[in-house]
């Protein structure tokens, strides 16, 4: 944690100049700057304090911009800060804003910061995304949020138009990491008071983005076009952003292939296909989510899952291998540990079953389950539930019959996505798929959800776990906190780890800018161009 | 792709016209069928999907749930139809014998037809019958009730149930069942109507046999023609509705799987070179939907002649 | 006959009540909630989120204040999955696209219909029949979601013809391919009602006396022949409606057109309760209203029907 930090103070004390768009060389700009993408479902939300998905917030990167943008590696630049100071005590940071406009010409003030924040917190927002701003350990907020205290308590002041000043309940190393995601981004409290709900829609929506709202037709597509108002315009290159919804990945594979998009998903199994076809297009980066199966161990989980060597079996079982070079075929990494491989800093434990080849992890797992009392003669009958989608489908078939040799029945319960949910978060299952995604770049972001008090959904939990995890928050160096912990995570076997993700994608050539090495995959429209053929 | 109720409602009248001069349809109905090719070729398809959903199974080199590693990760090369393979059919996307499956899929797909036609025509006969027989304020309410139940948009019900209830065979013959019986009802009871004033109908009231077994014991056979043609129609209504579940993804649990399941998953890779996928499932669930319609149609035509 | 109309309206009161309860009742005892999500709120966030929009009350008064909303401001309430929308505003943006390329699905499915079944009947055994009915049979049970993606891909990459999918009102080439993939399979069953019926029709003794009285023989199709032929297409039609709006679904998931069909679905799987509510209730509207027409309709053309 503390080496994030310290990358952190040090970009606060250069002040870089803002990342902008370089023409590479030997590129010269296309007549035509769109860029079209695809997009899996309609975007719920427009609205920086309500919207929850990551479709959502790519286009309010757009239309909005925070205190911080991030680079195409990932790391923090400065947005509408232009610089900031934070106190000895580490609780209190005042940032310097720069000469920023509305896309209605008006100044972007300190004070849409702290409007748009009490909003969110605000009861009667209602959003979902409050506990975000808990997450930054801003003062009062978790008080407001309950009802407790009034939005105005909230420990953020404009102390002049041009100065912003947030006070922490706690250090929080990660907090300027926290400041580039859409939740707390800047509202024009002007509109949005004029126009109520509203004020998204595309005649209403007033922002400070690089880029202002054209049109949205639910279920068809969104238009971002370039914004004269934002401060950096003349480094802005892209004209035109278009959102397309095509909620069948297939069709809008063949909808790009007939030029109609710029970027797709490929289809599970599809990549090697497409690689030696299209070289130049298909495209696999490591994307910042981990696929597991948890078990359910609280008092309402099967009694034979609280035995560990039961669940020592069923990791050792699965053979992530041909799950990952055979099913998915898209770059995906196979997994024995909880956290993303390539997070920033994280380094996975030397040895444990990565090592073993297939047949001996089988034949330990059939151990581990004869001393249980399991076996072929005894079959241990599990079921495993996921939430309707083609490829959790497909992994599940293919779970099922890695872990039958081993005399494992398991009963497939393919359900849909709320009813997924609602009986995870209720301890309703015995095995289920889940995947995490990073919320930020470090390794806690994934290991604090196996904490006793975290997401966890199986009620795994170990005292020196989560002792190691709260040490980790303040110490020099994590790297062995982490290993440690994820030593146990092998160890305790609280889920099976099946594969860290890859964004796999169709990508054009001519599209330039794209972020390739971002873990997390944000990227802001304003940093790309269209190349000319 | 819905049945024609004006036919129904001609082969309804027709049915009791028989009944009332006391001659049986039956006797000639069963040469006129006979003589009708497209009904005998459909039957002869209908029986042939039969016993490949019977026997097919004997002939699988492979389970409906095997995978075979060899095939895996490269389905378009080696996952084609083969005889050497002992894949007849080739292999679905994660490498499974699909000539295993799609006999498996002819089961659930034929079970669902076949068990939603007989609740629907179960349903409609004994509701039908009852208000038609029952008469009075009785038949009024019931058959108000049926308006009403005509106005809703089934399929939507239909989507909410198995959200409800999770998707199980069950729910879907009940939900899939449940969506027709409507207009079933209203033609038996028509039927009914014309039927209770016969002289053998009163003569059991007069006998003091209750009336629910004078419903079932003597007007209900009597509606045997119309309900045959009626539920052999229905069979692939209830297989069509069953494979739009299955593409909405809310049908039959893995590994079971049905010819919607198939299709919904064939269609989706067709231009990636395993059009097999798509072919081997399309082709069995247009045939038998072919031949449920041509029997039922020649039934139909069979008992309701129109060169009369 | 207004008598009729009036007691068939009388009744749609009642019948759009009881489905209204119906699926509210079945939509709360889903489990999962509109606010179910991978990450489960806090509770004190969740409990705001259910204040603002009603939740934590009673069932009977939910219904109670959803009725009321409807009645007396015509107000379907907020939508819960897009909070920046209202139901009205959702169903004003998708519903005039459902309806445009349903209808004209419609018109198509009855004109090709009917045309080419009345064609097949007149020219009975020759190459047209032929040809009609082979294609009326393969075209029936194509299900449109295998129709759908080929579309896409023989018209849209292989020939560049028509955009993959996508809206707008005012440029056509959005509409054509949702509607053949909606129309086909309608089309198919009323060419195969229409020549069927035609064909009785035609070997009927009244046609045979218009012919013998040396009647022109398109006047004794159009004037004598084709009324009575309509009628069993006509009696298809309310269920050709109600399966149309089933299989816009199709449609919009396919062709991003922005429909009400994918709407409801994914209202469904959301818990948009209000969403679906306003969904079903414009279905279950449409679908009273045209049954009504149909009947209307029939009654127009056979004078034999009484009410």
């Amino acid at each position: 944690m503390t080496k994030l930090f310290t990358t952190t103070a040090l970009l606060a004390a250069l002040s870089l100049p803002a990342y902008a768009v370089e023409v590479a060389e030997g590129d010269t700009l296309a007549e035509n700057q769109t860029y079209t993408y695809w997009l899996l479902d309609a975007i719920k939300s427009l609205d920086p304090a309500k919207n929850t998905d990551v479709e959502g917030s790519d286009v309010l990167r757009s239309l909005f911009e925070g205190l911080m943008n991030e680079d195409a590696a990932g790391n923090m630049i400065p947005g509408v800060a232009e610089s900031h100071e934070i106190s000895e005590d580490q609780l209190t940071y005042t940032f310097t804003l720069r000469d920023a406009n509305w896309s209605n010409g008006d100044p972007v003030t300190a004070g849409d910061f702290v409007y748009a924040w009490q909003r969110v917190v605000n009861p009667e927002t209602a959003s979902e995304y409050a506990w975000y701003i808990e997450l930054m350990n801003i003062e009062n907020a978790t008080q407001i949020i309950a009802g407790d205290a009034t939005p105005d308590q909230l420990g953020v002041r404009a102390i002049d138009d041009k100065t912003l000043e947030v006070k922490l309940t706690t250090p929080t190393p990660y907090f300027l990491n926290t400041l580039s995601h859409a939740t707390t981004y800047p509202v024009p409290q002007a509109v949005v008071e004029e126009h109520g709900d509203a004020w998204t829609q595309p005649a209403n929506l007033v922002g400070n983005g690089a880029f202002t709202l054209a049109s949205h037709n639910l279920g068809v597509d969104i238009v971002l076009n370039k914004n004269p108002e934002y401060w950096d315009a003349d480094n802005v290159v892209m004209e035109t952003v278009r959102g397309v919804t095509v909620n069948d990945n297939n069709v809008a594979l063949t909808r790009y292939q007939a030029g109609e998009l710029d970027r797709v998903q490929i289809p599970a199994g599809q990549f090697p296909r497409l690689k030696e076809e299209f070289p130049e297009q298909a495209v696999s980066v490591p994307y910042g989510c981990s696929y597991a199966y948890v078990m359910n161990v609280s008092d309402k989980g099967p009694e034979a899952l609280k035995d560990v060597r039961v669940r020592q079996a069923l990791a050792l079982g699965l053979n992530r291998e041909v799950i990952v070079d055979q099913v998915l075929q898209g770059g995906q990494e196979p997994s024995y540990s909880w956290t993303h491989w390539a997070i920033n800093g994280f380094a996975a434990p030397e040895g444990g079953m990565k090592d073993m080849p297939m047949p001996e992890r089988q034949e330990k797992a059939k151990e581990l389950l004869a001393e249980a009392g399991y076996g072929p003669d005894n079959p241990l009958k599990l079921s495993l539930q996921y939430n309707t989608d083609d490829s959790h489908r497909l992994l599940a078939i293919a779970a099922q019959q890695f872990w039958r040799p081993l005399g494992i029945e398991i009963e497939l319960n393919n359900v849909e996505w709320k009813v997924h949910t609602d009986r995870l978060q209720s301890q309703d299952f015995e095995l289920a798929r889940y995947a995490w995604c990073a919320d930020y770049n470090e390794a806690s972001t994934f290991l604090d959800w196996f904490r006793t008090d975290g997401y966890n959904s199986g009620k795994w939990s170990n005292e020196e776990y989560d002792q190691l995890l709260a040490e980790a928050r303040t110490a020099e160096d994590t790297t062995p906190l982490y290993q440690r912990a994820e030593e146990i995570l092998a160890e305790e076997a609280p889920a099976v780890f099946v594969y860290h993700y890859a964004k796999v994608d169709m990508i054009n050539p001519a599209i330039k800018g794209l972020p390739r090495e971002n873990l997390l995959n944000t990227w802001y429209a304003k940093d790309l161009y269209r190349a000319a053929e | 792709m819905v049945i024609d109720q004006h036919k129904m409602q001609s082969l309804s009248d027709r049915m009791v016209e028989h009944e009332v001069k006391g001659r049986s349809p039956w006797a000639d109905a069963r040469k006129r069928f006979l003589r009708n090719k497209a009904a005998m070729l459909g039957l002869t398809i209908l029986v042939l999907v039969a016993i490949f959903a019977a026997i097919g199974g004997q002939f699988a080199q492979w389970s409906n749930e095997e995978l075979d590693f060899a095939v895996m990760g490269q389905v378009a090369q080696a996952g084609q139809p083969s005889i050497a393979s002992g894949h007849y059919f080739g292999t679905d996307n994660l490498g499974r014998d699909l000539y295993a499956r799609v006999v498996q899929g002819t089961q659930v797909s034929l079970m669902v037809g076949v068990v939603g036609a007989a609740i629907a025509v179960i349903v409609g006969t004994l509701y039908g019958a009852t208000a038609g027989y029952v008469g009075g304020r009785t038949d009024q309410l019931m058959m108000r009730t049926v308006d009403i139940l005509m106005s809703i948009p089934y399929m939507f019900v239909l989507i909410l149930l198995l959200v409800m209830f999770g998707r199980s065979m069950s729910m879907l013959f009940l939900g899939i069942g449940l969506i027709s019986w409507l207009d079933m009802s209203r033609i038996v009871r028509g039927q009914t109507l014309s039927l209770k004033n016969r002289e053998f109908i009163e003569a059991a009231r007069a006998t003091g046999v209750p009336g629910w077994k004078i419903i079932i014991r003597h007007i209900v056979p009597n509606l045997l023609g119309v309900v045959a043609v009626y539920a052999t129609l229905l069979v692939p209504l209830m297989i069509l509705t069953e494979s739009f579940i299955s593409f909405l993804g809310l049908g039959v649990q893995e590994p079971l799987t049905s010819w919607g399941a198939l299709i919904s998953e064939g269609a989706g890779t067709m231009n990636y070179g395993t059009l097999w996928q798509l072919a081997f499932p399309l082709f069995f669930f247009v045939v038998t939907l072919f031949g449920f319609f041509f029997v039922g149609d020649g039934l139909r035509d069979a008992l309701d002649p129109k060169d009369r | 006959m207004i008598a009729f109309v009036l007691r068939r309206l009388a009744v749609a009161i009642p019948t759009l009540l009881l489905l209204i309860v119906f699926s509210f009742a079945l939509m709360h005892l889903a489990p999962g909630g509109p606010f179910t999500a991978e990450r489960a709120l806090p509770p004190q966030v969740l409990a705001n989120l259910e204040a603002k929009y009603g939740l934590n009350d009673p069932l009977w008064k939910q219904i109670w204040n959803y009725l009321y909303g409807i009645v007396v401001h015509f107000d379907f309430g907020p939508s819960f999955v897009y909070p920046d929308r209202t139901v009205n505003q959702l169903i004003a943006a998708g519903f005039p696209v459902t309806l445009t390329y349903g209808a004209l699905s419609f018109v198509a499915a009855v004109v090709v219909g009917v045309s080419l079944g009345a064609v097949a009947a007149i020219r009975q055994n020759s190459w047209v029949d032929y040809l009609a009915v082979g294609i009326s049979i393969g075209a029936q049970v194509l299900p449109n979601f295998v129709m759908a993606p080929l579309l896409v891909l023989v018209l849209t990459l292989w020939y560049g013809l028509l955009p993959g999918g996508g809206w707008s009102f005012s440029d056509p080439s959005f509409w054509i391919m949702p509607v053949i993939a909606l129309a086909t399979s309608y089309m198919a069953s009323i060419a195969r009602i229409t020549r069927s019926a035609m064909l009785e029709v035609l070997g009927s003794n009244h046609i045979r006396t218009a012919r013998a009285k040396g009647m022109p023989e398109h006047r004794v199709i159009l004037r004598h022949a084709l009324k009575p032929a309509l009628l069993p297409v006509i009696s298809y039609l309310g269920p050709v409606f109600v399966s149309m709006i089933t299989g816009s679904v199709v449609i919009d998931i396919y062709f991003s057109t922005g429909g009400i069909g994918k709407a409801f679905v994914d209202s469904a799987l959301n818990r948009d309760y209000a969403v679906m509510m306003g969904v079903t209730i414009l279905v279950g509207s449409l679908t009273i209203l045209f049954n009504l027409i149909v009947d209307v309709l029939y009654a127009w053309i056979d004078p034999k029907i009484r009410y």
